[in-house]
């Protein structure tokens, strides 16, 4: 079981990686689908990578907490080796013109695919008035004061929080 | 010592690594840049990031981790990303119904958070150089990402490669 997951997770180390881990759970019948997005929408509420609270939360829930280390072994050591090797090719290569070359293309897109990311979930939020005002001045608080987007970001989570409930519709 | 502070900068991006990969890009840069990586290495170092498997976080902390200090860096900078998930994840499992949080409230005040994150990222990663042909390939992946259902690993693939291969021909033909 313990192995399975590690293989599951695995198949998952991807950039797509929690529909596919979902498939993969949901055919082993570990989880009904329901349930793993429910599990899902759990993990987007704790800090770090989605995919890896997903199949935390997953994995504590099917074999408890030797389940979570096979998890955590899963998602951390596959593109771990990838990137190692990667870095090693760079090393060897990276002063090449083509890869040069490479690198610089594929660097320029960078800010095309967080401005497609920014337009998305923009399009996708259920705006208000009191959201527009928050995310403004926690953009602009970001952006003026970078060395401490730590504490701004946990102090404004929290305020915001608190104000969710406040101004319930 | 540099491990040390390489685990320390990863350690305190985990905490605040939400809402999926490209929020944290701009906090990692804000870490990083220009101590451990300059700004062109840094794009480069994310794309790369992108198009492997794993998340984004994870994957650049391996990659400077290895680049300043090799493997044992490497290790611990990965090992220290996820610590402070991999620590809330223990503790609310133990804790289960002791600790009552609106999950609703909390979902729609990380979202906000997150399109922050993003806005920001942006801020600190929009286009540095004037160099048309770079400025095209932002703008064309921008239009891939945001109206069609392609994957946008494939813009970061075609555009490295379309630079590679045709860069310095389309250059000179167009007068660059």
């Amino acid at each position: 079981m313990v192995f399975a997951s590690i293989t599951t997770v695995t198949l998952g180390g991807g950039y797509v990686i929690v529909p596919v881990m979902g498939h993969a759970i949901v055919k082993r019948g570990w989880m009904t689908e329901d349930h793993y997005y429910d599990t899902f929408a759990k993990a987007q509420a704790y800090p770090g990578p989605m995919a890896l609270s997903t199949a935390l939360l997953v994995s504590i829930e099917l074999c408890g907490f030797r389940g979570a280390i096979a998890a955590l072994a899963g998602v951390i050591l596959p593109p771990f080796l990838v990137i190692v090797l990667v870095s090693k090719l760079l090393m060897t290569y990276g002063t090449l013109p083509a890869i040069q070359r490479f690198l610089n293309g594929a660097g320029a897109v960078v800010p095309g695919i967080v401005a497609a990311m920014v337009w998305k979930n923009t399009k996708r939020r259920a705006w208000n008035a009191q959201r527009i005002v928050e995310l403004a001045i926690l953009t602009a608080l970001l952006i003026l004061f970078p060395a401490a987007s730590l504490p701004i970001l946990l102090g404004g989570i929290v305020i915001m929080y608190l104000l969710e409930g406040v101004w319930k519709r | 010592m540099e491990t040390l502070s390489v685990a320390w900068t990863f350690f305190k991006i985990g905490i605040i690594a939400f809402g999926g990969g490209w929020s944290t890009v701009g906090i990692i840069k804000n870490a990083v840049v220009p101590l451990w990586i300059d700004e062109e290495n840094f794009r480069s170092l994310i794309a790369i990031a992108q198009s492997t498997p794993g998340p984004i976080a994870l994957n650049s902390a391996t990659m400077i981790g290895w680049n300043h200090g090799g493997m044992l860096t490497a290790i611990v900078a990965t090992l220290s990303v996820v610590a402070f998930p991999v620590l809330m994840i223990a503790l609310t499992t133990l804790l289960a119904s002791k600790v009552s949080i609106n999950k609703t409230s909390i979902n729609e005040a990380l979202r906000t958070g997150s399109i922050a994150m993003m806005l920001m990222t942006l801020w600190v990663l929009r286009p540095t150089s004037m160099d048309p042909l770079l400025l095209l390939y932002a703008v064309a992946t921008f239009a891939i990402g945001a109206f069609t259902k392609i994957n946008t690993l494939w813009a970061i693939l075609g555009a490295g490669a379309f630079n590679a291969l045709l860069g310095p021909a389309l250059r000179s033909i167009i007068g660059l």
